[in-house]
């Protein structure tokens, strides 16, 4: 966030006349649109940037044509279809000549990297995802668009659930952690802190170990029983026990840390003067985690709630894998694999476009959760 | 007497009890022997009488249901199945530890099979661009190479024991692997680990080169010889480069580890000019799904300029003698069978003097299921590579139930039948769909046939072809003359075939000759899964795609497919149905293979729908159901093939699932009403609009009832696929007309376990004896069914001494008699090769014995 698009006073806003409001309507659209400028001139940069990476700069052309070679050269020359067989090896190497050509016609790569870079920029800035190079969706469709449209949804079922889960959890108990520091409770947190340096997909080996395999309570993975239930309900209920273990997995892998985090934010808040004041005139305890602590910490919560949820457009690729769940974290590791820079640039465009909506949102929700925050060039920081 | 009278009571005793044990007994006259009289009494014996099966009555497959589903862990998979969440994981597991869990649960059984092997690519270029010396560009440093690498090693510590050391270019899944296993063993003798004798060579001819060892590193010109080790990344190759990189350290090269995945090696290897010195050997890798029936060509194709026209194999540099033998081997430059023969045990010497590429092992595969289950498994392909896996998957004594088999991923392209998706993860489910003419059989490859009832090769007279199973007649004859009414060629303008009268300016005339006869029944005993019937229009059909396509003219042209149609043509003299009951079709081509039975599988045979009618090349399909993705490609909306739906910026027909299922179904509407003869100017002839109404409406229930449009003949059909959920369940077609024991006794390939005894010392000048026993599953292995049992000796200098081939003496035994006056004192090594003509692989093994003074 720019320091000079947003300004906190230090008093509450007083009675506006007309002129006023229409001056903050200026302001306001003013801030709004150089804004918008300006976030559009970043995702634009982040964009070519990411074009210009997923390419290695055209160097992906030459891994392209190399496997296009090699790939029919396979076709061909190792043929045993008597008829490829029986050819001499000029006509043999014509048919690969010609068949070689018109794959790169096809795909483009007859064509300067650095002009058909800027095809993709527009491209990406205009939402025209195209066409994977080599990767398909589930339902085999080289549509990026749909490549990750139908991994969006499982994603979010399993990243949804664990981090809001996590989420909401860490929130609440920091908070009630932070009112009650020393006690035997806030010990054990911090005691259990370090084992969330392992990561969800240690502990969901384990998890699939002890109730898959060995109770057999709970399915090894997938994201629906095989054959997937006709009912829609069963099919839901079906989602839902196979969400069990990897949700559980991103739950005790995290909560101890982000318990303790917050706790540790929260207690540094609690410890405000206006705080103590508001206990010394015996505010109860839940007024003042409500109105004391959570409501001056919003705008940060509030950050850390949209950039989980933005995150989750990009999955996770092993615990992905340890649980066989058809997650964009895979998707975008198989076209990292595959050098296909049309699905890599298609999903970083995506985030790029979340990630500056977001920091746009915020700037207004900071304004509204938070009186001393004001949209626009009136005043300086106070 | 009396002694007569007790002798008899105690055998009628002995007969009671053994009666009353068993149940069942018999009266039997019987010869009793008592004191030297020899007297015929009768008494009552025990006969075993084995139950009489029960006749199979069930038809299609023997399971009712099964469900494919991703499963990408192989450890996973095996836990899973323990836990009986899997009961079969449908492909090759290499990772020892994981085949070591395998092996040692009961729980489990599992099927080997052959499929891939790795080796060293060298770069032949001498001296680089930048005037450096590239080692590798000397033929003799190669060939030591061979003896440098201990592939022992490899194949234990770095595969685990998942391998079989290979040395020469001949697949071990192959029928020349069989038929040359003596030459084979000969050169794994000859060039097995020899580190000092490698190193003498290679120093020898370093020097000779103009190199100079300093301090124990060698230069040239002043400059250490730098070696750059071009190293896979993805699997056991990154530990091969390493270990080959550290071989060549320790003998002075200086080398540099380059690691690369795949196709960012192949901008080195496959692209660049190996002049350019970006590597100077490459850890290569190739897999092949089919064995291998014909391994002549691959000299040429691996060792020559005659292989690959990349800028690395128009380096190669083989010598005269070596390139002569490879390109009359690959062109088919020989007139008989002996001829071929000779040239291939000359070839394999020489490829091993030139070794402008070194093979390494062949890998161990291992497919594992739950031990109550059984089904056909591929030698080469494992049990997602056979085509008889529908017809065999079964539980032990049980008729019916439900399988879950596991793939380490589905539904990896779009399927389409004439360009869809070839992953062996799909075609494995594709497959339980199909029907064929004629199925590979999965131990020797050669072709079986399933629909076809009969089949008669002619061949030019000098070709050497020759058959082996009985359904299979083989002609000579001097001139093969195509009918003028054959189809040759197709006029996408007119959608009218050409005949070869309209095709070829003179009578054409062609190598081979294939007259393929149907079952009485055919095709009236084959229904679609829509309820469809088959017709001779279904396979017209798939005839006329493989034309049509090609042609500038055709609504559905594909620029794409001219180069392979044009290749083609070549070979392609004509096609022509001589007869409709039974329905008889003869195939007129220049192309032809060494088995009689591969001829009439050959690829183009398979694509002119003949191998499995009205099959292309990935999937099967009625002209019906072909019609709605024809005629969405004719107006531009999706394509076929890959390569045309990218350049056109559309979706590739997807039969399954998708977007282009939605423009299918409007396609299939529209050609409903309109009662759509699909290329009515030919197969306006077999098709009436009433049945082309039947037809769409069948498939249109259908697809509304299953949500696809994969309709085709064979025992499962495709019931629902679930793209996003990744399972595909396959359910018993109740139409299938065959027995489900038809194809039985193809579940365990019986390859002969050899045992080899005798004397451990010999003195010289005496005859040497070995007994050779060669058993399956403990049972002597009948000696009609053996196509080999040689054996080699080699003295104690490790040359070849003698050879020959055991003698049988009785069904699985066999004796081998060396005279061992040319032996000299020493150790000597005896090894025995006995290859099956049921099963191509071989079994081999090894008997030292000194001779003395």
């Amino acid at each position: 966030m720019s320091d000079t698009t947003i300004s906190v006073e230090s008093s509450a806003p007083g009675i506006k006349n007309r002129g006023e409001v229409f001056n903050s309507f200026v302001r306001v659209a003013r801030y709004t649109g150089i804004r918008l400028v300006v976030l559009f001139v970043t995702v634009v940069i982040g964009i070519y940037l990411v074009v210009l990476v997923a390419n290695m700069g055209g160097y992906v052309d030459e891994i392209r044509r190399g496997a296009i070679r090699e790939q029919i050269s396979m076709q061909i020359y190792m043929s045993k279809d008597p008829q490829i067989l029986q050819l001499s090896a000029e006509e043999k190497n014509q048919m690969v000549a010609e068949q070689v050509a018109i794959e790169e016609h096809r795909r483009g790569l007859d064509r300067p990297f650095i002009i058909r870079s800027f095809a993709f920029l527009q491209n990406a800035i205009t939402l025209n995802l195209g066409f994977a190079d080599d990767l398909v969706s589930d339902s085999g469709s080289k549509q990026v668009r749909l490549i990750l449209l139908e991994r969006l949804v499982p994603t979010l079922l399993m990243w949804g659930a664990g981090n809001l889960l996590l989420f909401f959890v860490g929130l609440f108990a920091g908070l009630f952690l932070s009112r009650r520091y020393g006690s035997f409770l806030d010990k054990i947190i911090i005691a259990l802190a370090p084992t969330s340096s392992a990561p969800a997909w240690f502990y969901g080996l384990f998890l699939i170990l002890i109730f898959a395999a060995v109770f057999r309570v709970l399915p090894f993975g997938g994201l629906v029983d095989a054959p997937p239930p006709e009912s829609k309900i069963l099919y839901a209920l079906s989602v839902l026990e196979h969400l069990v273990l990897p949700t559980t997995a991103i739950f005790i892998s995290t909560i101890a840390l982000s318990i303790f985090n917050r706790r540790t934010f929260f207690l540094i808040y609690s410890q405000e003067d206006y705080v103590e004041m508001a206990k010394a005139k015996g505010v109860p305890d839940r007024l003042i985690e409500r109105r004391y602590i959570l409501k001056p910490t919003l705008p940060p919560i509030l950050t850390d709630f949209l950039l989980v949820v933005i995150y989750l457009w990009t999955g996770a690729v092993i615990l992905e894998t340890v649980f066989n769940w058809p997650g964009l974290g895979r998707a975008l590791y198989q076209a990292i694999g595959l050098y296909d820079t049309a699905v890599i640039v298609g999903a970083q465009v995506i985030f790029a476009y979340l990630l500056a909506a977001t920091v746009f949102v915020l700037d207004f929700l900071y304004a509204l959760v938070d009186p001393r925050v004001r949209i626009g060039e009136q005043g300086k920081r106070a | 007497m009396w002694k007569r009278t007790l002798i008899l009571f105690s055998v009628l005793i002995v007969g009671a009890l053994l009666l009353s044990a068993c149940g069942t007994g018999a009266v039997e006259t019987v010869v009793v022997e008592k004191e030297g009289e020899t007297v015929v009494e009768t008494v009552e014996v025990i006969v075993e009488v084995e139950p009489t099966p029960e006749p199979v009555t069930r038809t299609g497959a023997w399971l009712d249901t099964v469900i494919f589903v991703e499963e990408p862990s192989p450890d996973s998979a095996v836990t899973r199945i323990l836990a009986g969440d899997l009961d079969v994981y449908a492909f090759s597991i290499n990772e020892a530890p994981i085949a070591e869990r395998i092996y040692a649960e009961e729980d489990l059984s599992y099927y080997t099979s052959y499929g891939s092997f790795n080796d060293i690519t060298f770069n032949p270029v001498l001296e680089l661009e930048d005037g450096s010396l590239n080692p590798f560009g000397d033929p003799q440093i190669r060939e030591a190479m061979n003896m440098l690498i201990d592939r022992d090693y490899i194949v234990q510590e770095i595969t685990g024991g998942m391998a079989v050391p290979r040395f020469v270019d001949v697949q071990l899944a192959s029928a020349d692997y069989a038929r040359f296993a003596d030459v084979i063993a000969e050169m794994s003798i000859k060039y097995a680990n020899n580190p000092e004798k490698a190193e003498e060579i290679i120093s020898g001819r370093m020097v000779e080169l103009g190199a100079e060892l300093v301090d124990g590193v060698w230069t040239y010109n002043g400059e250490p010889v730098e070696i750059v080790a071009l190293i896979r990344i993805e699997d056991e190759r990154l530990e091969i480069g390493d270990y080959v990189s550290g071989l060549l350290e320790d003998i002075g090269f200086t080398v540099t580890r380059d690691y690369k995945t795949s196709a960012e090696a192949s901008t080195c290897w496959i692209s660049s000019d190996p002049a350019g010195g970006c590597f100077n050997f490459y850890t290569g890798g190739w897999v092949s799904t089919t064995i291998s029936l014909d391994e002549a060509g691959n000299f040429a194709i691996y060792y020559t300029p005659l292989g690959w026209g990349i800028p690395l194999w128009q380096a190669y540099d083989p010598s005269e003698e070596f390139l002569a033998v490879a390109e009359a081997l690959l062109n088919g430059d020989f007139n008989t069978f002996e001829e071929r023969s000779d040239l291939m045990r000359q070839v394999i010497p020489l490829s091993m003097e030139d070794s402008s590429r070194i093979w390494l092992f062949d890998a161990v595969g291992v497919a594992t299921q739950r031990a109550d289950i059984s089904m056909a498994a591929d030698l080469s392909g494992s049990t997602y590579g056979a085509a008889l896996w529908p017809y065999t998957l079964k539980y032990e004594g049980q008729v019916g139930g439900e399988a879950t088999i596991g793939m380490p991923s589905m539904m990896t392209q779009a399927w389409n039948p004439p360009a869809g998706s070839n992953w062996v993860y799909d075609m494995m489910p594709m497959r339980g769909a199909e029907n064929h003419a004629v199925i590979a059989d999965p131990f020797t490859g050669l072709r079986r046939p399933q629909l076809l009832e009969s089949a008669v090769v002619y061949a030019q007279t000098g070709l050497p072809i020759s058959k082996t199973l009985d359904w299979v007649d083989l002609v000579f004859e001097d001139e093969i003359v195509v009918p003028d009414d054959a189809w040759a060629d197709w006029d996408a303008e007119a959608q009218v075939f050409i005949t070869a009268a309209e095709r070829f300016e003179e009578p054409a005339v062609a190598k081979t000759k294939v007259v393929m006869t149907y079952g009485p029944d055919f095709p009236g005993n084959v229904t679609w899964h829509d309820g469809s019937p088959f017709t001779l229009a279904d396979m017209l059909y798939a005839w006329i795609y493989q034309f049509d396509p090609a042609k500038e003219a055709s609504a559905i042209y594909d620029e794409g497919q001219v180069p392979g149609f044009t290749s083609f043509m070549t070979s392609f003299k004509g096609i022509r149905i001589t007869s409709t009951d039974p329905v008889t079709i003869e195939y007129y081509t220049d192309a032809w293979a060494l088995d009689a039975e591969d001829n009439i599988s050959n690829f183009r045979a398979l694509w002119m729908g003949t191998h499995r009618p009205a099959l292309y090349g990935y999937g099967q399909a009625g002209w019906h159901n072909m019609v709605p993705s024809y005629l969405a490609e004719a107006n531009g909306e999706m394509a076929y093939s890959d390569d045309k739906a990218t350049a056109l910026e559309v979706d590739q027909t997807n039969f399954l699932a998708g977007p282009t299922l939605e423009i299918m179904k409007v396609k299939l509407d529209e050609a409903l009403a309109d009662a759509y003869i699909p290329y009515e100017p030919t197969l306006g002839a077999y098709i009436t609009a009433d049945e082309a109404i039947a037809r769409y409406e069948n498939l249109k229930t259908w697809v509304e009832r299953n949500g696809h449009m994969i309709v085709a003949t064979g025992p499962f059909y495709i019931q629902k696929a679930f793209p996003v959920e990744k399972t595909i369940i396959l359910q018993r077609n109740p139409l299938f007309p065959d027995l489900a024991d038809k194809w039985a006794g193809f579940d365990e390939a019986p390859i002969p376990e050899v045992l080899l005894d005798g004397a451990g010392e010999v003195a010289i000048g005496d005859t040497a004896t070995f007994d050779v026993f060669v058993d399956f599953k403990g049972e002597p292995y009948p000696a009609a069914d053996m196509s080999m049992v040689t054996y080699l000796v080699f003295d104690a200098t490790g040359a070849l001494a003698m050879k020959g081939d055991a003698e049988a003496v009785e069904d699985g035994y066999y004796t081998i008699t060396l005279d061992t006056s040319d032996l000299t004192a020493g150790s000597n090594k005896l090894a025995v090769i006995a290859v099956s003509k049921n099963a191509l692989i071989p079994a081999q093994v090894e008997f030292e014995f000194v001779t003395t003074e």
